[in-house]
Protein backbone atom coordinates (compact mmCIF):
# COMPACT_ATOMS: atom_id res chain seq x y z
CA UNK A 1 0.00 0.00 0.00
CA UNK A 2 1.44 3.42 -0.87
CA UNK A 3 1.49 6.19 1.64
CA UNK A 4 -1.86 7.96 -1.00
CA UNK A 5 -3.73 4.73 -0.23
CA UNK A 6 -3.36 5.28 3.32
CA UNK A 7 -4.88 8.65 3.45
CA UNK A 8 -7.37 7.44 0.83
CA UNK A 9 -10.94 8.07 1.96
CA UNK A 10 -14.62 8.34 0.51
CA UNK A 11 -17.52 10.01 2.84
CA UNK A 12 -20.91 9.15 1.23
CA UNK A 13 -24.69 10.61 2.60
CA UNK A 14 -27.49 8.20 1.13
CA UNK A 15 -30.71 10.30 1.40
CA UNK A 16 -29.82 12.06 4.51
CA UNK A 17 -33.65 13.22 6.24
CA UNK A 18 -33.40 15.46 9.51
CA UNK A 19 -36.16 16.18 11.54
CA UNK A 20 -36.22 17.93 14.84
CA UNK A 21 -38.64 17.87 17.36
CA UNK A 22 -40.49 21.46 17.20
CA UNK A 23 -39.22 23.88 20.06
CA UNK A 24 -43.61 24.15 21.49
CA UNK A 25 -43.11 20.51 21.71
CA UNK A 26 -46.08 19.91 18.35
CA UNK A 27 -44.57 17.64 16.03
CA UNK A 28 -41.29 17.75 13.89
CA UNK A 29 -39.69 20.08 11.71
CA UNK A 30 -37.82 18.29 8.66
CA UNK A 31 -34.49 20.26 8.37
CA UNK A 32 -32.59 18.38 5.45
CA UNK A 33 -34.91 16.69 3.09
CA UNK A 34 -33.13 13.75 1.47
CA UNK A 35 -29.56 14.71 0.41
CA UNK A 36 -27.33 12.22 -1.35
CA UNK A 37 -23.21 13.29 -1.79
CA UNK A 38 -20.35 11.50 -2.63
CA UNK A 39 -17.19 13.35 -1.32
CA UNK A 40 -13.49 11.79 -1.94
CA UNK A 41 -10.01 12.81 -0.98
CA UNK A 42 -8.12 15.10 -2.00
CA UNK A 43 -10.14 18.51 -1.74
CA UNK A 44 -11.61 21.16 0.15
CA UNK A 45 -14.82 21.08 -0.35
CA UNK A 46 -17.14 24.26 0.57
CA UNK A 47 -21.23 23.47 2.44
CA UNK A 48 -22.37 26.91 1.86
CA UNK A 49 -26.14 27.61 2.49
CA UNK A 50 -28.36 30.50 4.84
CA UNK A 51 -27.64 30.72 8.30
CA UNK A 52 -29.87 28.20 10.01
CA UNK A 53 -30.23 26.20 6.92
CA UNK A 54 -29.08 22.75 8.65
CA UNK A 55 -25.10 23.01 7.73
CA UNK A 56 -24.17 22.02 10.92
CA UNK A 57 -26.43 19.43 11.26
CA UNK A 58 -25.27 17.68 8.02
CA UNK A 59 -21.54 18.57 8.80
CA UNK A 60 -22.22 16.95 12.68
CA UNK A 61 -23.57 14.07 10.72
CA UNK A 62 -20.25 13.22 8.72
CA UNK A 63 -17.91 13.07 11.79
CA UNK A 64 -20.44 11.00 14.09
CA UNK A 65 -20.82 14.15 16.70
CA UNK A 66 -24.35 13.22 17.71
CA UNK A 67 -26.54 15.61 19.39
CA UNK A 68 -28.17 14.59 22.49
CA UNK A 69 -31.70 13.35 22.96
CA UNK A 70 -32.63 13.47 18.99
CA UNK A 71 -32.17 10.66 16.56
CA UNK A 72 -29.35 11.43 13.95
CA UNK A 73 -30.08 11.31 11.01
CA UNK A 74 -33.59 10.56 10.79
CA UNK A 75 -33.22 8.66 7.72
CA UNK A 76 -30.50 8.03 5.55
CA UNK A 77 -27.09 6.85 6.15
CA UNK A 78 -23.48 7.79 6.56
CA UNK A 79 -20.36 6.08 5.08
CA UNK A 80 -16.84 6.38 5.39
CA UNK A 81 -15.05 4.23 2.94
CA UNK A 82 -18.49 2.45 2.49
CA UNK A 83 -18.90 1.41 5.99
CA UNK A 84 -22.00 3.19 7.86
CA UNK A 85 -20.84 5.52 10.48
CA UNK A 86 -22.89 5.59 13.25
CA UNK A 87 -20.71 7.23 16.17
CA UNK A 88 -17.49 9.36 16.45
CA UNK A 89 -14.75 7.72 13.77
CA UNK A 90 -11.17 7.73 14.36
CA UNK A 91 -10.61 9.51 10.48
CA UNK A 92 -12.69 12.18 11.24
CA UNK A 93 -12.11 15.17 13.59
CA UNK A 94 -13.74 18.73 13.79
CA UNK A 95 -13.25 22.44 14.52
CA UNK A 96 -15.50 23.94 15.90
CA UNK A 97 -16.56 28.03 15.54
CA UNK A 98 -16.14 28.32 19.49
CA UNK A 99 -12.95 26.66 19.04
CA UNK A 100 -13.98 24.41 22.01
CA UNK A 101 -10.17 25.05 23.77
CA UNK A 102 -9.98 24.19 27.27
CA UNK A 103 -9.15 27.38 29.78
CA UNK A 104 -7.51 25.11 32.18
CA UNK A 105 -4.96 23.86 29.81
CA UNK A 106 -1.90 25.58 28.31
CA UNK A 107 -1.34 25.58 24.16
CA UNK A 108 0.35 22.61 24.50
CA UNK A 109 -1.64 21.19 26.55
CA UNK A 110 -4.93 21.73 24.78
CA UNK A 111 -3.13 20.33 21.75
CA UNK A 112 -1.56 17.18 23.19
CA UNK A 113 -5.11 16.51 25.15
CA UNK A 114 -5.98 14.35 22.12
CA UNK A 115 -2.76 11.55 23.27
CA UNK A 116 -4.27 12.04 26.92
CA UNK A 117 -7.09 9.34 25.45
CA UNK A 118 -6.73 5.76 25.68
CA UNK A 119 -7.95 5.03 22.28
CA UNK A 120 -4.61 7.57 20.90
CA UNK A 121 -2.36 6.29 23.58
CA UNK A 122 -2.84 2.86 22.21
CA UNK A 123 -2.18 3.83 18.57
CA UNK A 124 0.43 6.43 19.03
CA UNK A 125 3.21 5.77 21.00
CA UNK A 126 4.53 8.58 23.80
CA UNK A 127 7.75 9.81 21.82
CA UNK A 128 6.20 9.92 18.92
CA UNK A 129 2.90 12.06 20.01
CA UNK A 130 5.56 14.48 21.44
CA UNK A 131 6.67 15.39 18.76
CA UNK A 132 3.93 15.35 16.95
CA UNK A 133 2.42 18.44 19.13
CA UNK A 134 5.70 20.18 19.01
CA UNK A 135 5.80 20.40 15.34
CA UNK A 136 2.37 20.96 14.56
CA UNK A 137 2.68 23.81 17.21
CA UNK A 138 5.20 25.21 15.21
CA UNK A 139 3.21 24.98 12.35
CA UNK A 140 0.52 26.77 13.05
CA UNK A 141 2.77 29.50 14.19
CA UNK A 142 2.51 28.83 17.79
CA UNK A 143 6.05 28.22 18.76
CA UNK A 144 6.45 30.99 21.18
CA UNK A 145 2.79 30.39 23.19
CA UNK A 146 3.27 26.70 24.08
CA UNK A 147 3.26 27.57 27.64
CA UNK A 148 0.09 30.41 27.37
CA UNK A 149 -3.80 29.85 28.05
CA UNK A 150 -5.98 30.15 26.21
CA UNK A 151 -7.44 33.15 27.54
CA UNK A 152 -4.17 35.33 26.89
CA UNK A 153 -4.90 34.45 23.31
CA UNK A 154 -6.28 36.22 20.49
CA UNK A 155 -9.97 34.68 18.55
CA UNK A 156 -6.96 34.01 15.25
CA UNK A 157 -4.51 32.14 18.07
CA UNK A 158 -7.21 30.20 19.92
CA UNK A 159 -8.15 29.13 15.98
CA UNK A 160 -4.66 27.79 15.25
CA UNK A 161 -4.39 26.00 18.68
CA UNK A 162 -8.17 23.97 17.59
CA UNK A 163 -6.55 23.35 14.51
CA UNK A 164 -3.55 22.07 15.57
CA UNK A 165 -5.32 19.78 18.15
CA UNK A 166 -7.33 18.44 15.29
CA UNK A 167 -4.44 18.01 12.70
CA UNK A 168 -1.71 15.88 15.68
CA UNK A 169 -4.70 13.57 14.93
CA UNK A 170 -3.62 13.17 10.95
CA UNK A 171 -7.40 13.14 10.30
CA UNK A 172 -8.16 11.92 6.63
CA UNK A 173 -11.37 13.76 7.13
CA UNK A 174 -11.41 17.33 8.81
CA UNK A 175 -14.97 18.84 9.65
CA UNK A 176 -14.66 22.74 9.94
CA UNK A 177 -17.79 24.59 10.94
CA UNK A 178 -17.31 28.19 10.19
CA UNK A 179 -14.60 27.91 12.08
CA UNK A 180 -13.34 31.70 11.14
CA UNK A 181 -16.78 33.25 11.03
CA UNK A 182 -16.21 35.08 14.37
CA UNK A 183 -12.83 36.23 13.06
CA UNK A 184 -12.02 39.80 11.92
CA UNK A 185 -11.23 40.11 7.76
CA UNK A 186 -7.41 40.64 8.42
CA UNK A 187 -7.04 37.61 10.75
CA UNK A 188 -9.63 35.29 8.82
CA UNK A 189 -7.87 35.84 5.80
CA UNK A 190 -4.58 34.98 7.44
CA UNK A 191 -6.43 31.73 8.62
CA UNK A 192 -7.46 30.76 5.15
CA UNK A 193 -3.97 31.17 4.06
CA UNK A 194 -2.30 28.53 6.66
CA UNK A 195 -5.50 26.35 6.13
CA UNK A 196 -3.91 26.11 2.90
CA UNK A 197 -0.46 25.62 3.94
CA UNK A 198 -1.55 22.85 6.18
CA UNK A 199 -3.71 20.95 3.70
CA UNK A 200 -0.63 21.10 1.07
CA UNK A 201 1.54 19.48 3.26
CA UNK A 202 -0.80 16.83 4.39
CA UNK A 203 -3.85 16.69 1.67
CA UNK A 204 -7.03 15.16 3.07
CA UNK A 205 -10.65 15.72 2.55
CA UNK A 206 -11.95 18.83 4.47
CA UNK A 207 -15.50 19.45 4.74
CA UNK A 208 -15.72 23.59 5.14
CA UNK A 209 -18.72 25.01 6.17
CA UNK A 210 -19.49 28.80 5.78
CA UNK A 211 -21.52 31.50 4.93
CA UNK A 212 -19.23 34.34 3.13
CA UNK A 213 -19.31 33.50 -0.29
CA UNK A 214 -15.75 34.84 -0.44
CA UNK A 215 -14.28 32.21 1.39
CA UNK A 216 -16.02 29.33 -0.59
CA UNK A 217 -14.28 30.67 -3.80
CA UNK A 218 -10.68 31.39 -1.77
CA UNK A 219 -10.69 27.81 -0.65
CA UNK A 220 -12.76 25.66 -2.31
CA UNK A 221 -12.14 22.65 -4.75
CA UNK A 222 -15.85 22.36 -4.89
CA UNK A 223 -18.68 24.29 -3.88
CA UNK A 224 -22.43 23.02 -2.71
CA UNK A 225 -24.60 25.31 -2.20
CA UNK A 226 -27.48 24.56 0.13
CA UNK A 227 -31.46 25.14 -0.21
CA UNK A 228 -33.41 26.13 2.94
CA UNK A 229 -36.16 25.17 5.01
CA UNK A 230 -35.71 22.09 4.66
CA UNK A 231 -32.35 21.66 3.19
CA UNK A 232 -31.34 20.57 -0.18
CA UNK A 233 -28.04 20.52 -2.71
CA UNK A 234 -29.16 23.39 -4.68
CA UNK A 235 -25.88 24.05 -6.37
CA UNK A 236 -22.76 21.35 -6.59
CA UNK A 237 -19.42 22.94 -8.34
CA UNK A 238 -16.09 23.07 -9.11
CA UNK A 239 -13.24 25.79 -9.30
CA UNK A 240 -10.37 24.60 -10.73
CA UNK A 241 -8.26 27.46 -10.21
CA UNK A 242 -5.10 26.52 -8.05
CA UNK A 243 -4.65 27.66 -4.73
CA UNK A 244 -3.49 30.59 -3.49
CA UNK A 245 -5.86 32.07 -5.73
CA UNK A 246 -4.85 36.00 -6.12
CA UNK A 247 -6.68 38.77 -5.55
CA UNK A 248 -6.64 39.11 -9.62
CA UNK A 249 -8.59 35.97 -10.44
CA UNK A 250 -11.18 36.84 -7.67
CA UNK A 251 -11.97 39.82 -9.64
CA UNK A 252 -11.68 37.43 -12.99
CA UNK A 253 -14.96 37.37 -14.94
CA UNK A 254 -14.90 33.43 -13.98
CA UNK A 255 -15.10 34.73 -10.44
CA UNK A 256 -17.33 37.22 -11.00
CA UNK A 257 -19.85 35.29 -12.34
CA UNK A 258 -19.71 32.03 -9.56
CA UNK A 259 -19.89 34.74 -7.39
CA UNK A 260 -23.24 35.93 -9.17
CA UNK A 261 -24.22 32.13 -9.77
CA UNK A 262 -23.79 31.64 -5.69
CA UNK A 263 -25.62 34.79 -4.40
CA UNK A 264 -28.84 34.12 -6.92
CA UNK A 265 -29.02 30.41 -5.41
CA UNK A 266 -29.17 31.69 -2.06
CA UNK A 267 -31.32 34.84 -3.16
CA UNK A 268 -33.58 32.28 -4.94
CA UNK A 269 -33.81 30.66 -2.06
CA UNK A 270 -35.31 33.67 1.17
CA UNK A 271 -37.56 34.98 -1.81
CA UNK A 272 -39.26 31.27 -2.84
CA UNK A 273 -38.88 29.28 0.38
CA UNK A 274 -38.96 25.70 0.22
CA UNK A 275 -38.45 25.85 -3.60
CA UNK A 276 -35.59 23.78 -4.44
CA UNK A 277 -33.78 24.47 -8.33
CA UNK A 278 -30.85 22.15 -8.81
CA UNK A 279 -28.66 23.10 -11.49
CA UNK A 280 -25.29 21.41 -11.45
CA UNK B 1 -21.46 64.22 38.22
CA UNK B 2 -19.62 61.39 36.07
CA UNK B 3 -20.98 57.67 36.14
CA UNK B 4 -17.75 56.71 37.72
CA UNK B 5 -17.53 58.28 40.70
CA UNK B 6 -21.31 58.00 41.38
CA UNK B 7 -22.50 56.24 44.40
CA UNK B 8 -25.52 53.86 43.03
CA UNK B 9 -23.51 52.48 39.87
CA UNK B 10 -23.15 48.54 40.60
CA UNK B 11 -20.47 48.81 38.03
CA UNK B 12 -18.20 51.77 39.46
CA UNK B 13 -14.48 50.77 40.14
CA UNK B 14 -13.50 51.09 43.67
CA UNK B 15 -9.83 51.68 45.02
CA UNK B 16 -8.97 49.07 47.26
CA UNK B 17 -7.75 52.19 49.65
CA UNK B 18 -11.29 53.82 49.23
CA UNK B 19 -13.36 49.89 50.24
CA UNK B 20 -10.79 49.58 52.86
CA UNK B 21 -11.45 52.79 54.64
CA UNK B 22 -14.96 52.53 54.24
CA UNK B 23 -15.02 49.08 55.92
CA UNK B 24 -13.17 49.71 58.56
CA UNK B 25 -14.73 53.13 59.54
CA UNK B 26 -17.97 50.87 59.26
CA UNK B 27 -16.55 48.41 62.12
CA UNK B 28 -15.23 51.39 64.29
CA UNK B 29 -18.61 53.31 64.00
CA UNK B 30 -19.97 49.84 65.65
CA UNK B 31 -17.41 49.83 68.09
CA UNK B 32 -17.77 52.99 69.40
CA UNK B 33 -22.09 52.91 69.47
CA UNK B 34 -21.76 49.74 71.60
CA UNK B 35 -18.80 51.54 73.85
CA UNK B 36 -20.87 54.53 74.01
CA UNK B 37 -24.42 52.03 74.98
CA UNK B 38 -22.49 49.96 77.39
CA UNK B 39 -20.31 52.75 79.17
CA UNK B 40 -23.28 55.30 79.80
CA UNK B 41 -25.90 52.91 81.07
CA UNK B 42 -28.22 52.90 78.52
CA UNK B 43 -28.05 48.98 78.38
CA UNK B 44 -27.49 46.76 81.59
CA UNK B 45 -24.80 44.80 81.91
CA UNK B 46 -26.56 41.86 81.77
CA UNK B 47 -27.58 42.02 78.11
CA UNK B 48 -24.86 43.88 76.47
CA UNK B 49 -21.85 43.77 78.03
CA UNK B 50 -19.56 46.34 77.35
CA UNK B 51 -15.95 46.06 74.85
CA UNK B 52 -13.35 46.21 77.30
CA UNK B 53 -14.98 43.55 79.71
CA UNK B 54 -14.99 41.57 76.58
CA UNK B 55 -11.76 42.38 76.04
CA UNK B 56 -11.27 41.53 79.84
CA UNK B 57 -12.89 37.98 79.21
CA UNK B 58 -11.13 37.55 76.08
CA UNK B 59 -7.74 37.89 78.19
CA UNK B 60 -8.75 35.61 80.76
CA UNK B 61 -9.60 32.95 78.39
CA UNK B 62 -6.56 33.05 76.77
CA UNK B 63 -4.45 32.90 79.82
CA UNK B 64 -5.97 32.02 83.43
CA UNK B 65 -2.78 32.66 85.37
CA UNK B 66 -4.72 31.50 88.30
CA UNK B 67 -5.19 28.05 87.24
CA UNK B 68 -2.35 28.28 84.65
CA UNK B 69 -4.33 27.33 81.71
CA UNK B 70 -5.81 28.27 78.47
CA UNK B 71 -9.08 27.46 78.00
CA UNK B 72 -9.65 29.07 74.67
CA UNK B 73 -6.65 26.89 73.33
CA UNK B 74 -7.83 23.98 74.58
CA UNK B 75 -11.29 24.53 73.38
CA UNK B 76 -10.07 25.90 69.72
CA UNK B 77 -8.06 23.13 69.75
CA UNK B 78 -11.22 20.45 70.11
CA UNK B 79 -13.49 22.39 67.78
CA UNK B 80 -10.95 22.63 64.98
CA UNK B 81 -10.41 19.11 64.93
CA UNK B 82 -13.82 18.05 65.17
CA UNK B 83 -14.49 20.31 62.43
CA UNK B 84 -11.43 19.24 60.65
CA UNK B 85 -12.50 15.36 60.95
CA UNK B 86 -16.50 16.32 59.69
CA UNK B 87 -14.07 18.09 56.87
CA UNK B 88 -12.75 15.35 55.95
CA UNK B 89 -15.46 13.32 55.90
CA UNK B 90 -17.96 15.83 53.46
CA UNK B 91 -15.12 15.84 51.29
CA UNK B 92 -14.63 12.11 50.81
CA UNK B 93 -18.12 11.34 50.66
CA UNK B 94 -19.59 14.52 49.28
CA UNK B 95 -17.74 14.82 46.48
CA UNK B 96 -17.62 11.58 44.61
CA UNK B 97 -21.79 11.32 45.57
CA UNK B 98 -22.27 15.24 43.80
CA UNK B 99 -19.92 14.49 40.84
CA UNK B 100 -22.03 10.80 40.10
CA UNK B 101 -25.19 13.16 40.88
CA UNK B 102 -23.64 15.78 38.22
CA UNK B 103 -22.31 13.20 35.70
CA UNK B 104 -25.34 10.78 35.19
CA UNK B 105 -28.88 12.38 35.11
CA UNK B 106 -30.27 9.10 35.89
CA UNK B 107 -28.31 8.98 39.18
CA UNK B 108 -29.05 12.36 40.43
CA UNK B 109 -32.88 11.59 39.38
CA UNK B 110 -32.24 9.11 41.76
CA UNK B 111 -30.70 10.98 44.70
CA UNK B 112 -31.96 14.52 44.54
CA UNK B 113 -34.95 13.47 46.41
CA UNK B 114 -32.79 12.25 48.85
CA UNK B 115 -30.48 14.91 49.48
CA UNK B 116 -32.00 17.90 48.03
CA UNK B 117 -34.91 18.48 50.19
CA UNK B 118 -32.55 18.27 54.02
CA UNK B 119 -30.73 21.28 52.02
CA UNK B 120 -34.24 23.29 54.00
CA UNK B 121 -34.50 20.51 56.72
CA UNK B 122 -34.05 21.47 60.22
CA UNK B 123 -30.79 20.40 61.46
CA UNK B 124 -30.76 21.25 64.59
CA UNK B 125 -33.94 19.41 65.44
CA UNK B 126 -31.40 16.38 64.28
CA UNK B 127 -29.41 16.30 67.19
CA UNK B 128 -31.68 14.69 69.15
CA UNK B 129 -31.89 11.97 66.87
CA UNK B 130 -28.28 11.81 66.09
CA UNK B 131 -27.63 11.29 70.13
CA UNK B 132 -29.94 8.58 70.04
CA UNK B 133 -28.46 6.89 67.12
CA UNK B 134 -24.67 7.59 67.77
CA UNK B 135 -24.93 8.19 71.54
CA UNK B 136 -23.14 11.47 73.16
CA UNK B 137 -19.24 10.71 72.50
CA UNK B 138 -17.11 12.08 69.79
CA UNK B 139 -18.94 10.43 66.99
CA UNK B 140 -22.06 11.85 67.44
CA UNK B 141 -20.83 15.65 67.21
CA UNK B 142 -19.11 14.52 63.71
CA UNK B 143 -21.30 12.89 62.34
CA UNK B 144 -23.44 16.23 63.17
CA UNK B 145 -21.29 18.37 61.40
CA UNK B 146 -21.20 16.16 58.81
CA UNK B 147 -24.78 15.72 58.26
CA UNK B 148 -25.58 19.57 58.79
CA UNK B 149 -22.97 20.17 55.89
CA UNK B 150 -23.01 17.26 53.24
CA UNK B 151 -26.52 18.65 52.12
CA UNK B 152 -24.86 21.42 51.09
CA UNK B 153 -22.11 20.10 49.52
CA UNK B 154 -23.52 17.58 47.04
CA UNK B 155 -26.17 19.59 45.16
CA UNK B 156 -23.35 22.83 45.04
CA UNK B 157 -20.77 19.84 43.66
CA UNK B 158 -23.65 18.26 41.65
CA UNK B 159 -24.31 22.15 40.04
CA UNK B 160 -20.56 22.36 39.47
CA UNK B 161 -20.40 19.34 37.37
CA UNK B 162 -23.29 21.13 35.33
CA UNK B 163 -22.15 23.76 34.47
CA UNK B 164 -19.49 22.93 32.65
CA UNK B 165 -20.46 24.09 29.00
CA UNK B 166 -21.92 20.82 26.84
CA UNK B 167 -19.16 21.54 24.30
CA UNK B 168 -16.31 20.18 26.05
CA UNK B 169 -18.00 17.27 26.52
CA UNK B 170 -19.40 17.17 22.14
CA UNK B 171 -15.71 18.40 21.72
CA UNK B 172 -13.60 15.18 23.43
CA UNK B 173 -15.81 12.77 22.15
CA UNK B 174 -15.17 13.69 18.86
CA UNK B 175 -11.62 13.52 19.51
CA UNK B 176 -12.55 9.32 20.79
CA UNK B 177 -12.90 9.93 24.44
CA UNK B 178 -15.35 7.19 26.45
CA UNK B 179 -17.98 9.20 28.35
CA UNK B 180 -16.28 8.20 31.35
CA UNK B 181 -13.12 9.85 29.59
CA UNK B 182 -15.22 12.83 29.24
CA UNK B 183 -16.28 13.13 33.18
CA UNK B 184 -12.66 12.70 34.07
CA UNK B 185 -10.70 14.55 31.62
CA UNK B 186 -12.76 17.17 30.42
CA UNK B 187 -15.62 17.94 32.59
CA UNK B 188 -14.26 17.51 35.86
CA UNK B 189 -11.30 19.65 35.84
CA UNK B 190 -13.19 22.61 34.53
CA UNK B 191 -15.96 22.08 37.75
CA UNK B 192 -13.24 22.11 39.85
CA UNK B 193 -12.94 25.67 40.91
CA UNK B 194 -16.81 25.88 41.70
CA UNK B 195 -16.48 22.52 43.36
CA UNK B 196 -14.21 24.34 45.42
CA UNK B 197 -16.42 27.00 46.19
CA UNK B 198 -18.83 24.72 47.34
CA UNK B 199 -15.93 23.29 49.97
CA UNK B 200 -15.37 26.91 50.94
CA UNK B 201 -19.72 26.78 51.63
CA UNK B 202 -19.52 23.86 53.47
CA UNK B 203 -16.93 24.73 55.59
CA UNK B 204 -18.59 27.80 56.58
CA UNK B 205 -21.49 26.17 57.45
CA UNK B 206 -19.56 23.57 59.88
CA UNK B 207 -18.21 26.80 61.90
CA UNK B 208 -22.43 28.20 61.93
CA UNK B 209 -23.11 24.56 63.72
CA UNK B 210 -20.19 24.26 65.43
CA UNK B 211 -21.78 25.44 68.56
CA UNK B 212 -25.29 23.09 67.99
CA UNK B 213 -22.84 19.96 67.96
CA UNK B 214 -20.81 20.72 71.16
CA UNK B 215 -24.52 21.25 72.77
CA UNK B 216 -24.25 18.05 74.22
CA UNK B 217 -22.12 16.53 76.55
CA UNK B 218 -18.92 18.14 75.65
CA UNK B 219 -16.11 19.07 77.71
CA UNK B 220 -14.12 20.70 75.47
CA UNK B 221 -15.15 22.94 72.81
CA UNK B 222 -15.58 26.48 71.82
CA UNK B 223 -19.25 25.85 71.47
CA UNK B 224 -19.35 24.41 74.67
CA UNK B 225 -17.26 27.04 76.22
CA UNK B 226 -20.38 29.72 74.78
CA UNK B 227 -22.60 27.43 76.62
CA UNK B 228 -20.58 26.91 79.73
CA UNK B 229 -20.13 30.89 80.32
CA UNK B 230 -24.22 31.19 79.59
CA UNK B 231 -24.65 29.38 82.46
CA UNK B 232 -22.91 31.22 84.44
CA UNK B 233 -24.74 34.46 82.90
CA UNK B 234 -21.40 35.83 82.14
CA UNK B 235 -22.11 37.52 78.70
CA UNK B 236 -18.48 38.89 77.93
CA UNK B 237 -17.51 35.16 77.76
CA UNK B 238 -20.07 34.31 75.36
CA UNK B 239 -19.60 37.34 73.39
CA UNK B 240 -15.89 37.02 73.37
CA UNK B 241 -16.36 33.23 72.35
CA UNK B 242 -18.86 34.17 69.51
CA UNK B 243 -15.89 36.28 68.08
CA UNK B 244 -13.24 33.66 68.38
CA UNK B 245 -15.76 31.19 65.97
CA UNK B 246 -16.12 34.39 64.07
CA UNK B 247 -12.17 34.95 63.61
CA UNK B 248 -11.90 31.06 62.62
CA UNK B 249 -14.43 30.86 60.09
CA UNK B 250 -13.56 33.97 58.73
CA UNK B 251 -9.31 33.06 58.42
CA UNK B 252 -10.32 29.47 56.85
CA UNK B 253 -12.40 31.34 54.88
CA UNK B 254 -9.71 33.26 53.35
CA UNK B 255 -7.22 30.82 53.32
CA UNK B 256 -9.20 28.24 51.81
CA UNK B 257 -9.90 30.84 49.04
CA UNK B 258 -6.21 31.71 48.60
CA UNK B 259 -5.32 28.61 48.30
CA UNK B 260 -8.41 28.11 45.57
CA UNK B 261 -6.66 30.70 43.74
CA UNK B 262 -3.02 29.02 43.81
CA UNK B 263 -4.94 25.79 42.79
CA UNK B 264 -7.09 27.17 39.74
CA UNK B 265 -5.08 30.15 38.51
CA UNK B 266 -6.86 29.75 35.06
CA UNK B 267 -10.04 30.50 36.63
CA UNK B 268 -9.93 34.09 37.36
CA UNK B 269 -8.48 34.78 34.02
CA UNK B 270 -11.18 33.32 31.68
N1 LIG C 1 -30.76 19.58 18.49
C1 LIG C 1 -31.72 20.30 17.85
N2 LIG C 1 -33.02 20.23 18.23
C2 LIG C 1 -33.96 20.93 17.57
N3 LIG C 1 -33.73 21.74 16.54
C3 LIG C 1 -32.46 21.87 16.11
C4 LIG C 1 -31.38 21.16 16.74
N4 LIG C 1 -30.23 21.49 16.11
C5 LIG C 1 -30.58 22.35 15.12
N5 LIG C 1 -31.90 22.58 15.11
C6 LIG C 1 -32.62 23.43 14.15
O1 LIG C 1 -32.31 22.99 12.86
C7 LIG C 1 -32.09 24.07 11.99
C8 LIG C 1 -30.72 23.97 11.35
O2 LIG C 1 -29.74 24.17 12.33
P1 LIG C 1 -28.18 24.19 11.99
O3 LIG C 1 -27.81 22.88 11.41
O4 LIG C 1 -27.45 24.58 13.23
O5 LIG C 1 -28.09 25.33 10.89
P2 LIG C 1 -26.82 26.14 10.34
O6 LIG C 1 -25.59 25.51 10.84
O7 LIG C 1 -26.95 26.07 8.87
O8 LIG C 1 -26.96 27.56 10.80
C9 LIG C 1 -32.26 25.34 12.80
O9 LIG C 1 -33.56 25.84 12.53
C10 LIG C 1 -32.15 24.87 14.23
O10 LIG C 1 -32.99 25.63 15.05
MG1 LIG D 1 -24.08 26.30 12.18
Amino acid sequence: MTATDATQVSLDLRDIVQEYPQRDGTGTVRVIDGISLHLERPGIVMLLGPSGCGKSTLLHMMGGVRPIGTKTPTQGEVLIDGVPCHGAHDDVVMVFQRYANRPDLSVRENVAFPFRLKCWRERVPKAEAEQRVDAMIDAVGLGGHRNHLPSQLSGGQNQRVALARALVLRPRILLMDEPFGALDAQTRAEMQTLLVQLYEQNPCLIVFVTHDVTEALTLGDRVLVMSTAPAKIADDFAILEPRPRSSAWQRSTEAVRLEERILDQLHAKSSRRGSVTVSI
Amino acid sequence: MSDASSTWNPYAPLAASTARALGVGAVLTVLVLWAVLTGFDLVSPNKLPSPWQVAKAFAYLVWDGENQRSLLWNATIWSLGRVFAAGVLVVAIGIPVGVLMGASTRVNAALSPLVDPFRSAPVVALLPIMVMWFGIGEWMKILFLYAGAVVYLIPLVRDAVRAVPQAYWISARDLGATPWECIRLAVLPLAMPRIADAVIVAVSVMWTYITVAEYVNAREGLGQLIQNARRFSAMDQVFAGIIVIIAFALLSYHLMRWIKGRLYPWETRV
